[in-house]
Protein backbone atom coordinates (compact mmCIF):
# COMPACT_ATOMS: atom_id res chain seq x y z
CA UNK A 1 0.00 0.00 0.00
CA UNK A 2 1.35 3.38 -0.95
CA UNK A 3 0.80 5.78 1.97
CA UNK A 4 -1.30 8.85 1.27
CA UNK A 5 0.77 12.00 1.37
CA UNK A 6 -0.92 14.96 2.90
CA UNK A 7 0.44 18.09 1.25
CA UNK A 8 -0.04 21.04 3.52
CA UNK A 9 1.64 23.47 1.10
CA UNK A 10 3.10 24.98 4.18
CA UNK A 11 6.17 27.11 3.56
CA UNK A 12 9.05 25.74 5.51
CA UNK A 13 10.68 27.91 8.10
CA UNK A 14 14.39 27.09 8.01
CA UNK A 15 15.39 29.69 10.59
CA UNK A 16 16.26 26.97 13.12
CA UNK A 17 18.39 25.07 10.65
CA UNK A 18 22.17 24.87 10.63
CA UNK A 19 23.63 23.84 7.30
CA UNK A 20 27.28 22.93 6.83
CA UNK A 21 28.48 23.86 3.36
CA UNK A 22 31.75 22.24 2.27
CA UNK A 23 32.98 23.81 -0.96
CA UNK A 24 36.47 24.88 -2.02
CA UNK A 25 35.52 27.39 -4.72
CA UNK A 26 35.01 30.84 -3.19
CA UNK A 27 32.65 31.69 -6.03
CA UNK A 28 30.41 28.68 -5.36
CA UNK A 29 30.69 29.20 -1.58
CA UNK A 30 29.37 32.74 -1.96
CA UNK A 31 26.63 31.71 -4.33
CA UNK A 32 25.32 28.72 -2.39
CA UNK A 33 25.53 30.54 0.96
CA UNK A 34 23.55 33.45 -0.49
CA UNK A 35 20.94 31.06 -1.86
CA UNK A 36 20.61 29.35 1.51
CA UNK A 37 20.26 32.73 3.22
CA UNK A 38 17.51 33.58 0.75
CA UNK A 39 15.76 30.34 1.70
CA UNK A 40 15.85 31.60 5.28
CA UNK A 41 18.40 29.14 6.69
CA UNK A 42 19.30 30.37 10.18
CA UNK A 43 22.92 29.34 10.35
CA UNK A 44 25.31 28.53 7.51
CA UNK A 45 28.76 27.22 8.37
CA UNK A 46 31.27 27.12 5.52
CA UNK A 47 34.36 24.92 5.22
CA UNK A 48 36.62 24.71 2.19
CA UNK A 49 37.46 21.02 2.38
CA UNK A 50 36.78 17.72 4.13
CA UNK A 51 39.65 18.23 6.58
CA UNK A 52 38.13 21.45 7.95
CA UNK A 53 34.66 19.95 7.99
CA UNK A 54 35.81 16.88 9.92
CA UNK A 55 37.56 19.08 12.50
CA UNK A 56 34.51 21.28 12.84
CA UNK A 57 32.04 18.42 13.22
CA UNK A 58 34.32 16.79 15.79
CA UNK A 59 34.46 20.01 17.84
CA UNK A 60 30.72 20.60 17.50
CA UNK A 61 29.98 17.07 18.63
CA UNK A 62 32.33 17.38 21.60
CA UNK A 63 30.66 20.63 22.66
CA UNK A 64 27.10 19.54 22.01
CA UNK A 65 26.14 20.28 25.60
CA UNK A 66 26.71 23.97 25.02
CA UNK A 67 23.56 25.87 24.21
CA UNK A 68 25.60 28.26 22.09
CA UNK A 69 26.54 25.56 19.62
CA UNK A 70 23.91 24.34 17.17
CA UNK A 71 24.14 20.87 15.79
CA UNK A 72 24.45 20.64 12.05
CA UNK A 73 21.17 19.57 10.44
CA UNK A 74 22.26 19.02 6.84
CA UNK A 75 25.68 18.74 5.17
CA UNK A 76 26.02 20.03 1.62
CA UNK A 77 29.35 18.98 0.20
CA UNK A 78 31.18 19.41 -3.06
CA UNK A 79 32.79 16.23 -4.36
CA UNK A 80 36.16 17.34 -5.72
CA UNK A 81 38.18 19.47 -3.33
CA UNK A 82 41.96 19.64 -2.90
CA UNK A 83 41.86 19.74 0.91
CA UNK A 84 39.89 16.58 1.45
CA UNK A 85 37.22 15.39 -0.95
CA UNK A 86 33.51 14.81 -0.51
CA UNK A 87 34.31 11.11 -0.72
CA UNK A 88 36.54 11.33 2.37
CA UNK A 89 34.00 13.40 4.27
CA UNK A 90 31.12 11.06 3.47
CA UNK A 91 33.14 8.02 4.49
CA UNK A 92 34.13 9.70 7.74
CA UNK A 93 30.55 10.72 8.55
CA UNK A 94 29.00 7.32 7.85
CA UNK A 95 31.84 5.52 9.59
CA UNK A 96 31.62 7.65 12.73
CA UNK A 97 30.57 5.95 15.95
CA UNK A 98 28.73 9.05 17.26
CA UNK A 99 25.02 9.01 16.51
CA UNK A 100 24.90 12.79 16.00
CA UNK A 101 27.37 12.43 13.15
CA UNK A 102 26.78 9.10 11.41
CA UNK A 103 23.09 9.80 10.74
CA UNK A 104 23.66 13.32 9.36
CA UNK A 105 21.83 13.96 6.09
CA UNK A 106 24.43 14.52 3.37
CA UNK A 107 23.75 16.08 -0.02
CA UNK A 108 26.63 15.74 -2.48
CA UNK A 109 27.02 18.55 -5.01
CA UNK A 110 29.05 17.50 -7.99
CA UNK A 111 30.23 18.86 -11.29
CA UNK A 112 30.46 15.32 -12.63
CA UNK A 113 27.39 13.99 -14.32
CA UNK A 114 28.23 10.34 -14.65
CA UNK A 115 25.93 7.60 -13.41
CA UNK A 116 29.01 6.00 -11.90
CA UNK A 117 29.43 8.93 -9.51
CA UNK A 118 25.76 8.94 -8.57
CA UNK A 119 26.05 5.21 -7.84
CA UNK A 120 29.21 5.77 -5.82
CA UNK A 121 27.74 8.55 -3.67
CA UNK A 122 24.65 6.41 -3.03
CA UNK A 123 26.80 3.41 -2.07
CA UNK A 124 28.84 5.57 0.29
CA UNK A 125 25.64 6.64 2.04
CA UNK A 126 24.77 10.05 0.57
CA UNK A 127 21.13 11.00 0.97
CA UNK A 128 20.95 13.00 -2.25
CA UNK A 129 23.18 14.03 -5.14
CA UNK A 130 22.87 17.41 -6.82
CA UNK A 131 24.55 17.76 -10.18
CA UNK A 132 25.91 21.19 -11.09
CA UNK A 133 24.96 23.64 -12.43
CA UNK A 134 22.68 24.26 -9.51
CA UNK A 135 19.51 26.33 -9.55
CA UNK A 136 17.14 27.60 -6.89
CA UNK A 137 14.72 24.84 -7.76
CA UNK A 138 17.22 21.95 -7.61
CA UNK A 139 18.77 23.14 -4.35
CA UNK A 140 15.34 23.65 -2.75
CA UNK A 141 14.18 20.26 -3.98
CA UNK A 142 17.12 18.39 -2.41
CA UNK A 143 16.62 20.16 0.93
CA UNK A 144 12.89 19.39 0.88
CA UNK A 145 13.53 15.73 -0.01
CA UNK A 146 15.85 15.40 2.98
CA UNK A 147 13.17 16.93 5.23
CA UNK A 148 10.14 15.16 3.75
CA UNK A 149 11.54 11.74 2.90
CA UNK A 150 14.17 10.68 5.42
CA UNK A 151 14.76 7.09 4.35
CA UNK A 152 15.49 4.63 7.14
CA UNK A 153 19.16 3.83 7.62
CA UNK A 154 20.47 0.37 6.85
CA UNK A 155 23.54 -1.27 8.31
CA UNK A 156 24.98 -4.34 6.66
CA UNK A 157 28.47 -5.80 6.67
CA UNK A 158 29.62 -3.40 3.96
CA UNK A 159 27.14 -0.52 3.93
CA UNK A 160 25.77 2.07 6.29
CA UNK A 161 23.48 4.80 5.06
CA UNK A 162 19.98 5.65 3.89
CA UNK A 163 18.08 2.76 2.34
CA UNK A 164 19.14 2.68 -1.29
CA UNK A 165 15.71 1.45 -2.37
CA UNK A 166 13.67 4.59 -2.84
CA UNK A 167 10.26 3.04 -3.42
CA UNK A 168 8.10 0.56 -1.56
CA UNK A 169 7.26 -1.67 -4.49
CA UNK A 170 4.57 -4.28 -4.00
CA UNK A 171 6.02 -7.77 -4.50
CA UNK A 172 3.81 -10.75 -5.14
CA UNK A 173 6.34 -13.52 -5.84
CA UNK A 174 7.95 -15.99 -3.45
CA UNK A 175 9.92 -14.44 -0.64
CA UNK A 176 13.53 -15.46 -1.30
CA UNK A 177 15.11 -13.05 1.14
CA UNK A 178 17.44 -14.95 3.41
CA UNK A 179 17.00 -12.68 6.41
CA UNK A 180 14.66 -9.98 7.59
CA UNK A 181 16.44 -6.91 8.88
CA UNK A 182 16.68 -6.21 12.53
CA UNK A 183 14.53 -3.13 13.11
CA UNK A 184 15.81 -0.57 15.55
CA UNK A 185 13.31 2.15 16.46
CA UNK A 186 15.05 5.29 17.62
CA UNK A 187 13.73 8.46 19.14
CA UNK B 1 16.52 -9.69 17.15
CA UNK B 2 16.86 -10.99 13.65
CA UNK B 3 14.20 -13.16 12.06
CA UNK B 4 15.44 -15.07 9.07
CA UNK B 5 15.13 -18.29 7.16
CA UNK B 6 18.89 -18.85 7.29
CA UNK B 7 20.77 -18.06 10.47
CA UNK B 8 24.07 -17.88 8.59
CA UNK B 9 22.83 -15.26 6.15
CA UNK B 10 24.33 -11.77 6.42
CA UNK B 11 22.49 -9.63 8.94
CA UNK B 12 21.03 -6.22 8.21
CA UNK B 13 19.87 -3.63 10.70
CA UNK B 14 17.22 -1.07 9.86
CA UNK B 15 17.15 2.19 11.81
CA UNK B 16 13.84 4.05 11.86
CA UNK B 17 14.57 7.40 13.43
CA UNK B 18 12.05 10.07 14.30
CA UNK B 19 12.18 12.95 11.81
CA UNK B 20 13.66 15.80 13.80
CA UNK B 21 14.00 18.02 10.72
CA UNK B 22 10.28 17.94 10.09
CA UNK B 23 9.68 19.19 13.60
CA UNK B 24 12.21 21.96 13.08
CA UNK B 25 10.39 23.31 10.03
CA UNK B 26 7.12 23.33 11.91
CA UNK B 27 5.39 20.20 10.61
CA UNK B 28 3.82 17.46 12.67
CA UNK B 29 6.42 14.68 12.86
CA UNK B 30 3.73 12.03 13.40
CA UNK B 31 2.08 12.59 10.00
CA UNK B 32 3.42 12.21 6.49
CA UNK B 33 2.52 15.79 5.65
CA UNK B 34 4.83 17.61 3.24
CA UNK B 35 5.51 21.27 2.75
CA UNK B 36 7.71 23.28 0.46
CA UNK B 37 10.05 26.23 0.37
CA UNK B 38 8.36 29.49 -0.43
CA UNK B 39 8.38 29.65 -4.28
CA UNK B 40 9.15 33.36 -4.08
CA UNK B 41 12.34 32.59 -2.15
CA UNK B 42 13.29 30.00 -4.75
CA UNK B 43 12.82 32.64 -7.45
CA UNK B 44 14.92 35.06 -5.43
CA UNK B 45 17.69 32.45 -5.29
CA UNK B 46 17.56 32.10 -9.07
CA UNK B 47 17.75 35.89 -9.35
CA UNK B 48 20.93 35.74 -7.24
CA UNK B 49 22.49 33.34 -9.72
CA UNK B 50 21.51 35.63 -12.57
CA UNK B 51 23.02 38.58 -10.74
CA UNK B 52 26.30 36.79 -10.02
CA UNK B 53 26.48 35.69 -13.64
CA UNK B 54 26.72 39.32 -14.77
CA UNK B 55 30.41 39.06 -13.90
CA UNK B 56 30.80 35.53 -15.24
CA UNK B 57 33.25 36.34 -18.03
CA UNK B 58 35.38 38.38 -15.62
CA UNK B 59 35.39 35.50 -13.13
CA UNK B 60 36.31 33.03 -15.84
CA UNK B 61 39.14 35.41 -16.81
CA UNK B 62 40.52 35.44 -13.25
CA UNK B 63 40.40 31.65 -12.97
CA UNK B 64 41.93 31.30 -16.41
CA UNK B 65 44.81 33.64 -15.53
CA UNK B 66 45.56 31.45 -12.49
CA UNK B 67 45.33 28.33 -14.64
CA UNK B 68 47.76 29.78 -17.20
CA UNK B 69 50.20 30.71 -14.40
CA UNK B 70 50.02 27.22 -12.88
CA UNK B 71 50.50 25.65 -16.30
CA UNK B 72 53.48 27.89 -17.12
CA UNK B 73 55.26 27.14 -13.85
CA UNK B 74 54.50 23.46 -14.20
CA UNK B 75 56.30 23.38 -17.53
CA UNK B 76 59.52 24.46 -15.77
CA UNK B 77 59.38 21.64 -13.23
CA UNK B 78 60.70 18.11 -13.53
CA UNK B 79 58.66 15.13 -12.52
CA UNK B 80 58.13 15.22 -8.78
CA UNK B 81 55.92 16.42 -5.96
CA UNK B 82 55.99 20.12 -6.91
CA UNK B 83 54.93 19.26 -10.43
CA UNK B 84 52.14 17.00 -9.21
CA UNK B 85 50.90 19.86 -7.05
CA UNK B 86 50.87 22.21 -10.04
CA UNK B 87 49.00 19.58 -12.06
CA UNK B 88 46.41 19.46 -9.28
CA UNK B 89 46.09 23.26 -9.52
CA UNK B 90 45.54 23.09 -13.28
CA UNK B 91 42.88 20.47 -12.68
CA UNK B 92 41.16 22.53 -9.96
CA UNK B 93 41.11 25.75 -12.02
CA UNK B 94 39.73 23.89 -15.04
CA UNK B 95 37.07 22.31 -12.83
CA UNK B 96 36.12 25.70 -11.33
CA UNK B 97 35.92 27.34 -14.76
CA UNK B 98 33.64 24.53 -15.89
CA UNK B 99 31.37 25.06 -12.84
CA UNK B 100 31.16 28.83 -13.22
CA UNK B 101 30.68 28.71 -16.98
CA UNK B 102 28.02 25.98 -16.82
CA UNK B 103 26.16 27.83 -14.07
CA UNK B 104 25.97 31.00 -16.14
CA UNK B 105 25.20 29.43 -19.51
CA UNK B 106 28.67 29.92 -21.00
CA UNK B 107 28.42 26.59 -22.77
CA UNK B 108 31.54 26.93 -24.93
CA UNK B 109 33.87 27.73 -22.01
CA UNK B 110 32.25 24.94 -19.98
CA UNK B 111 32.86 22.52 -22.85
CA UNK B 112 36.60 23.24 -23.12
CA UNK B 113 37.14 23.50 -19.36
CA UNK B 114 35.48 20.12 -18.84
CA UNK B 115 37.47 18.59 -21.67
CA UNK B 116 40.69 20.03 -20.19
CA UNK B 117 39.81 18.81 -16.68
CA UNK B 118 39.13 15.30 -17.95
CA UNK B 119 42.27 15.27 -20.09
CA UNK B 120 44.39 16.37 -17.12
CA UNK B 121 42.83 13.59 -15.01
CA UNK B 122 43.71 10.91 -17.52
CA UNK B 123 47.23 11.94 -18.57
CA UNK B 124 50.56 12.53 -16.88
CA UNK B 125 51.96 15.46 -18.98
CA UNK B 126 55.19 13.53 -19.31
CA UNK B 127 54.80 13.43 -23.06
CA UNK B 128 55.41 16.56 -25.16
CA UNK B 129 52.38 15.73 -27.31
CA UNK B 130 50.13 15.70 -24.26
CA UNK B 131 51.37 19.18 -23.39
CA UNK B 132 50.49 20.38 -26.89
CA UNK B 133 46.93 19.11 -26.43
CA UNK B 134 46.63 20.87 -23.08
CA UNK B 135 47.98 24.08 -24.60
CA UNK B 136 45.38 23.83 -27.37
CA UNK B 137 42.63 23.68 -24.75
CA UNK B 138 44.06 26.67 -22.89
CA UNK B 139 44.41 28.69 -26.11
CA UNK B 140 40.79 27.96 -26.96
CA UNK B 141 39.68 29.08 -23.49
CA UNK B 142 41.70 32.31 -23.82
CA UNK B 143 40.03 33.12 -27.17
CA UNK B 144 36.59 32.38 -25.72
CA UNK B 145 37.17 34.56 -22.67
CA UNK B 146 38.71 37.48 -24.56
CA UNK B 147 35.85 37.53 -27.03
CA UNK B 148 33.19 36.86 -24.39
CA UNK B 149 31.87 33.93 -26.44
CA UNK B 150 28.93 32.27 -24.79
CA UNK B 151 27.18 29.84 -27.08
CA UNK B 152 28.21 26.26 -27.50
CA UNK B 153 26.99 26.34 -31.11
CA UNK B 154 27.70 28.54 -34.12
CA UNK B 155 30.59 28.86 -36.60
CA UNK B 156 33.21 30.22 -34.13
CA UNK B 157 32.38 27.54 -31.56
CA UNK B 158 32.55 24.81 -34.18
CA UNK B 159 35.88 26.13 -35.49
CA UNK B 160 37.42 26.14 -32.02
CA UNK B 161 36.13 22.66 -31.27
CA UNK B 162 37.51 21.43 -34.59
CA UNK B 163 40.94 22.96 -33.87
CA UNK B 164 41.24 21.22 -30.50
CA UNK B 165 39.86 18.00 -31.94
CA UNK B 166 42.54 18.13 -34.64
CA UNK B 167 45.25 18.71 -32.05
CA UNK B 168 44.02 15.71 -30.06
CA UNK B 169 43.89 13.40 -33.08
CA UNK B 170 47.29 14.57 -34.33
CA UNK B 171 49.21 14.43 -31.07
CA UNK B 172 47.47 11.73 -29.08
Amino acid sequence: MVPTVHREHKHYDLSKFTILLVEDSVYMQTLISSMLKTFGVGDIVVCDGAEDAINLLTIMQARKQSRHINNVDIVLTDWLMPDGSGHELLQWIRGNDKEEICFLPVVVISGYTTERLTGLTRDLGANETLVKPISGKTLASRICTVIDHPRPFIRTANFFGPDRRRQDMPFEGNNRRSATPNIVDME
Amino acid sequence: MSIGDDENAPKAELYNRSNALKGKVGLNVQTNAEGQLDPEKVQEADALIKDMCKDCNKNIGEQLASLVRAWASMATLDQGEARTQKAQEVFTFAHDIKDIAALCGYGLAAHFAESLRDYVTEHSFADKNQRIIIQAHIDALVVIQKNNLKDDAGPVAEELKETVKLAISKYQ
